[in-house]
Formats: C-alpha cells, sequence, structure tokens
C-alpha cells in the first residue's frame, strides 16, 4: 500500500524559535497515526504544514504523492482538517454550518443532500441541527465539527486534539466516531493529541514529538515491549529522560 | 467595605493598566486627540476673528448726503477699513466683482434719501426710518464663517444708540454663487447650514466605526473560532474568503449608507420647514442649497467607498489580533483619525487651514465625506470626484494588502506585539 503522507526533514522557524527540527514520518494509506507530545512540542505546526496552512522553512510534505507546498490546491481538494478547540459559526443552525461547507465540495444538489444527511449520521445531533450552533455545548459543537470533517470522505482527515476538553461520553462517542467511520471508508487519519490513552486505543502507529523532533515512532504495543513500560505515557517519558 | 472588593479592584486595575492596547486606546489617544482638536478649532477661531478684524468695508454711498457721511466715519472711527464708491447698483458691485477688487467678502449700500430720511428722524418725526442694507458673500464653512458680516451689524446698532434708537434700519442680503439673494440673512443661513455641518459628521463617524466594529469582529471571531482555519483548508480560492467577507459587510454598510441618506434628506427637509417657518424668506432647496439627486448620488459614492476603504482597513487590522477583544482595540487607534477630521471639519472650512494640515485632512480617506458634504452644497464637484477617485485608490492599495496578507500564513500567525520599551513587531504565533 502506498503513503498518504510522507513528512521530510521539516523544519520551520518562527523567528527565534525553531517549532519543528528535522521532523520526519510516513503514514500508510488507511492508518490512523498519532502525534504525541507535550505542548509546544511541534505537533499543531506539523499537522497546520501538512494541511497547506503553513509553509515549512525547510523540507518536504507529500500528501498523497501532492506536494503541500506546490500543490497545495490539490492538496485541499483530497483533506480535510479540524483544528484543536475549533468553534462554528455561532448564527447559523449546525444544518447550515454543514450545507455551507459541503457546498466547497460539490455542487450538485443531490450529492449535496447526500453529504449533509452523511454528516447528520455522523454527529448524531438529530433535530439539534436545526438550531444554532452558539445553543450548542461544547461536546456538541465537536461532534458536529468531526461530523462536518468526515463527511466528504477525505482522503486523509487530520484531527489537531479531536476529544480534548470534551466529558467522558462526548469524548466516547467521537473516539467511536473516528474508530469506526475511518476503518469502514478507508479514510487515512492524522491526529494529535496530549491524551495517551486515547491515542494507544485509536492509534495503529503512533509517533512521540518532543522539541520538534520525532523521538520515536512505531506500534504502541511494539514501544510499550521495547521500553518496558507499561502505557505510551511511561515511554514517553523515558524517551525523553524524564523517567 | 465589601469583602473582596480592595483585591479584585487592584486585580482589575493591574490586568487593565498592563494592557498596552487598553492604555493606548483609552488613555494616550484621547490625550493626543484632543489637545489637536483643540489647536485646530484655536487656530480657526483666530483666523476668523483676524479675518474679522481686517474685514475691508466696501461703501456704496449712493446718498453723498453729511448724514452718510457721518456714518461711514462712525465705521473708521471703530476701525472698520472701508473703501467709499459711489453711484452705483449692488447688481453692479456683484457683476463687475467689486468685492474682490477691494478684498472684501461684504459691502454696505447707504441709499438715495438716506440722509434726508435722517434728518427727518431726527427733527422728530418717528414715522420715517433710515435704511441701509448689507450684503454679504455666503461661505459655508462652519461656525466661525460669517463672523465679519455680524460685525457690521453691531456697528450699525452702535451707530443707532449713538443717534437714536431705531434710526436705522440694516437689511440683509446674501450674495450667493455670484447672484443676490435679497432679504435672506447670510447668519440665518449659516446658522441652518451648521446644524447640518454638526449632523452629517456626527453620523459619518458613527457609521464608520460601526462599519469597522462588524468587519473586524467578523474577522476576529472566525480567528478566535478557528473557523477561518478551517476554511483556509477547503478547496476555495483565498483571495474569495477575503472578498466574501468584504462584499458581506460592504452589503450591511451600503444598507448603512443608503439608510443614512434617507435620514439625511428627511433632516435637511424639515429643516428647510424650520426655515421656511421660523425665517420667512429663506428656501434652502430654491437657494440651491439643498442636495439634488445628483449630489445625493455623489454623496452616497464618496460615503461608499469611505466605508469600503474602513472595512478594507478594519479586516487587515483584525488579522493582527489573537480575538475579538484584541481586534475591537486595535480597531481603536483609527478612531482618532476618523474623529479629528470629522471634529474639526465641523466648525472649519477646509480652505481656511494651512496647507499642511489641509494636505494632511485630505490624505486621511474618512474626512471626504465630510468634505464631500460642504462641497455638494457649492457645486464644487470637482473636490468630491477627486474625493472619490482618492478613497477609491487607497482602498484598492488598502485590498491589495489584504489580499497578500489572505494569500500567506500570515493571516494566522500574524500578531502586533508591544514590547516593553514600547516598540512594536510583528510576531510569529506557535503552538
Amino acid at each position: 500500500m502506498g503513503l498518504a503522507v510522507e513528512a521530510k526533514d521539516l523544519v520551520k522557524q518562527f523567528g527565534n524559535i525553531r517549532a519543528l527540527d528535522e521532523l520526519s514520518f510516513h503514514i500508510k494509506q488507511g492508518e490512523i497515526f498519532g502525534l504525541i507530545g507535550p505542548n509546544g512540542a511541534g505537533k499543531t505546526t506539523t499537522l497546520r504544514a501538512i494541511s497547506t496552512l503553513i509553509l515549512p522553512t525547510s523540507g518536504s510534505v507529500e500528501v498523497f504523492g501532492l506536494d503541500a507546498v506546490n500543490q497545495a490546491g490539490e492538496v485541499r481538494k483530497i483533506i480535510s482538517y479540524l483544528p484543536e478547540e475549533a468553534g462554528a459559526y455561532p448564527n447559523l443552525s449546525g444544518w447550515e454550518y454543514l450545507k455551507f461547507m459541503a457546498k466547497f465540495y460539490t455542487k450538485n444538489a443531490s450529492e449535496l443532500e447526500k453529504i449533509i444527511n452523511e454528516a447528520a449520521q455522523i454527529s448524531g445531533l438529530a433535530d439539534r441541527l436545526k438550531d444554532k450552533a452558539k445553543t450548542y455545548s461544547k461536546g456538541m459543537k465537536r461532534r458536529l465539527l468531526v461530523a462536518r470533517a468526515l463527511m466528504t470522505k477525505p482522503k486523509l482527515a487530520v484531527l489537531d486534539e479531536p476529544a480534548s476538553g470534551l466529558d467522558v461520553l462526548h469524548a466516547y462517542y467521537v473516539r467511536g466516531i473516528i474508530k469506526t467511520y475511518v476503518k469502514e471508508h478507508g479514510v487515512t487519519v492524522l491526529l494529535s493529541s496530549h491524551n495517551m490513552l486515547e491515542v494507544e486505543y485509536l492509534c495503529d502507529r503512533v509517533a512521540l514529538v518532543n522539541k520538534g523532533k520525532i523521538v520515536v515512532e512505531g506500534k504502541s504495543d511494539e514501544l510499550k515491549q521495547k521500553y518496558e513500560s507499561q502505557n505510551l505515557e511511561e515511554v514517553f517519558a523515558k524517551v525523553v529522560g524524564y523517567a | 467595605m465589601l469583602k473582596g472588593f480592595q483585591t479584585i479592584l487592584v486585580k482589575e486595575l493591574k490586568e487593565m493598566m498592563r494592557d498596552p492596547k487598553i492604555l493606548v486606546g483609552i488613555i494616550i489617544v484621547p490625550l493626543i486627540m484632543f489637545p489637536i482638536l483643540g489647536l485646530v478649532i484655536g487656530y480657526a477661531t483666530q483666523t476668523a476673528q483676524e479675518e474679522a478684524a481686517q474685514a475691508r468695508l466696501l461703501v456704496v454711498d449712493n446718498d453723498g448726503g453729511n448724514w452718510s457721511q457721518a456714518f461711514i466715519k462712525f465705521f473708521r472711527a471703530v476701525n472698520v477699513t472701508t473703501t467709499v464708491i459711489n453711484n452705483t447698483t449692488p447688481e453692479q458691485v456683484v457683476s463687475q466683482d467689486l468685492l474682490t477688487q477691494n478684498n472684501s467678502t461684504q459691502f454696505l449700500l447707504i441709499p438715495q434719501g438716506f440722509s434726508e430720511n435722517m434728518t427727518q428722524f431726527t427733527n422728530g418725526n418717528l414715522n420715517v426710518k433710515a435704511t441701509v442694507d448689507i450684503y454679504g458673500v455666503f461661505k459655508s464653512g462652519g461656525i466661525f464663517s460669517n463672523v465679519a458680516s455680524a460685525g457690521i451689524t453691531t456697528i450699525v446698532e452702535g451707530f443707532n444708540r449713538a443717534v437714536s434708537p431705531n434710526v436705522i434700519y440694516a437689511s440683509q442680503s446674501t450674495i450667493l454663487d455670484g447672484e443676490i439673494q435679497a432679504g435672506v440673512d447670510p447668519n440665518t443661513l449659516s446658522g441652518l447650514l451648521f446644524i447640518q455641518s454638526l449632523a452629517l459628521p456626527i453620523t459619518i463617524m458613527i457609521l464608520l466605526t460601526y462599519a469597522m466594529q462588524i468587519a473586524a469582529t467578523s474577522v476576529a471571531m472566525e480567528k478566535e473560532e478557528k473557523t477561518l482555519e478551517t476554511l483556509l483548508t477547503v478547496p476555495v480560492d483565498r483571495f474569495a474568503i477575503l472578498m466574501g467577507k468584504l462584499s458581506g459587510s460592504i452589503f450591511i454598510a451600503g444598507i448603512g449608507a443608503v439608510a443614512y441618506m434617507f435620514g439625511y434628506n428627511y433632516m435637511l427637509g424639515s429643516f428647510a420647514g424650520m426655515a421656511q417657518t421660523g425665517a420667512p424668506g429663506v428656501d434652502l432647496a430654491a437657494l440651491g442649497l439643498t442636495p439634488s439627486l445628483f449630489d445625493y448620488t455623489l454623496l452616497g459614492l464618496s460615503l461608499f467607498v469611505t466605508l469600503l476603504s474602513a472595512l478594507a482597513l478594519a479586516v487587515i487590522m483584525s488579522a493582527f489580533a489573537e480575538d475579538v477583544r484584541g481586534a475591537t482595540a486595535l480597531i481603536g487607534y483609527i478612531y482618532p483619525v476618523i474623529f479629528v477630521p470629522s471634529l474639526a471639519l465641523m466648525y472649519l472650512d477646509i480652505n481656511s487651514l494651512p496647507l499642511f494640515v489641509k494636505a494632511i485632512f485630505y490624505a486621511i480617506p474618512f474626512s471626504h465625506p465630510v468634505i464631500a458634504s460642504k462641497a455638494v452644497v457649492l457645486g464644487d464637484y470637482a473636490t468630491v470626484v477627486f474625493g472619490i477617485i482618492y478613497v477609491a485608490a487607497f482602498t484598492i492599495v488598502i485590498m491589495y494588502i489584504a489580499s497578500r496578507l489572505f494569500a500567506t500564513e500570515k493571516i494566522l500567525t500574524a500578531k502586533l506585539k508591544f514590547k516593553r520599551r514600547g516598540s512594536k513587531k510583528t510576531a510569529e504565533q506557535q503552538e
């Protein structure tokens, strides 16, 4: 199977700060790949570079063989990005929001309807989709946005902290969607998280990021075995020399 | 005292006073803005007083009798520089441009029979009154524009007090666009138009600041809610995002401009009505001092391009803010640039300002609707059209900058950062 994402020697410099320091990794098609690491490690910067939001200072990113810098327009057609703690338009209803976003992908009325219905099913918000987004709880908003990110069945879904800050039930629901929907539709997922348990549950492979570099990469079980750890949290602490 | 009140108050003050945006917007800006405004208005007052003091009065003495000589002497005694001509009709004064030749903006006509009437009145025939006619060129500058004209009436009253109360009746007429409007007092006209010159800038200030808030909030909200981040990753032209946002604001602003025009028209209509009932004979519409449909179109266009420039500027400014609060504070820095010219032009004729102040006012796009509103009344369409072209060009430049900003990651990463020593620079935002 081919590669969905290939990041090579990515460097991103913000003034004097080196956010990404020759970071390299790859994701196979259909995989759920997790980037984990502390705040400021470079996770969001990596996701933004892959999603064509920021330009790498040096290095390259390819998404399904398309260059994320020179073919950004083409990349945007096959990806879907969900920023961390994003919101929706408060004065649009959930339904209107989904329709607004779907229109960027198709002008065909029946396809549009199909996409929106798909999103409605993914979100599980039913009649609440008719209400304005400002009346939604944080968990409902996140379900709406996850549905938006997956409704077009993108080849690559880039999800930044998809379940952060959600209560147990909403987080469970969101993780469930990602796990099942992705496997059913063959969507490749790149996600970031602070929550090591979440990553263990969701991801086929993970990469631990620290100070802009990938410090270790592999399957959760293999990493735990290799570093003789109970969980990924312990793996990370051992790798960065904290434990 | 309430328990905990002091602790909360101290925290609030620290939090706010340490926010440079609040410090600059709430404290520094007014400290600079009002002194500047004071200087400009002070200058206008001084200029008007100097003009009044240096006013030359053209006296058309068609009487040539003893009393007319005495009357002219009285003017000279109170240091009014006078030039006397004889046997000339008011129409000749205007058509031969004698006022300009004598460096004056008003003339006093002493009609034939003035001395005879004076003699009869002083001899006890109180039914006979002498009349003089004061003709003043109307200037729509502002509150101080007709100081000199009012001064002449005061001197006539002074002469009456010296001789006999009510001996001379002074009628007022206005010279407007080279035509004599008999019986129309320039002070009444100026008073009516001053109400307009107050209402207009205030409305424009409100409309501009409101529209800028809408645009800035719209972009800042997208940044705060990260909906912009999402939009930038979907298959849509980034210029389309910018134009879509601007067009939305333009649409709202356009409705605002139309509403403003209707309101303004209604206001003028009500003043014209007041003028007709309150000051018989003064009909602003008949004098060509209310805007025509063409004038309204030009005014609307001027306001529209100005709104557009303000909106584009607001979009750029808000791109440097992280959230709605930051955007609102940043927009606050533009307010003095809107307020100072608008407030100043309430009182002043732009042409009476020193060249460099005039240049600054013309360079500020937000001055142009106010300038245009005065210019259309006087039929000075060149100034209005120049303003529209200038503001349109300014807007194009601003929109180009905005489109460049949207085309790059700067729209997400740029922010205005205030350093401790007050210097500022853009910094990049990172995870």
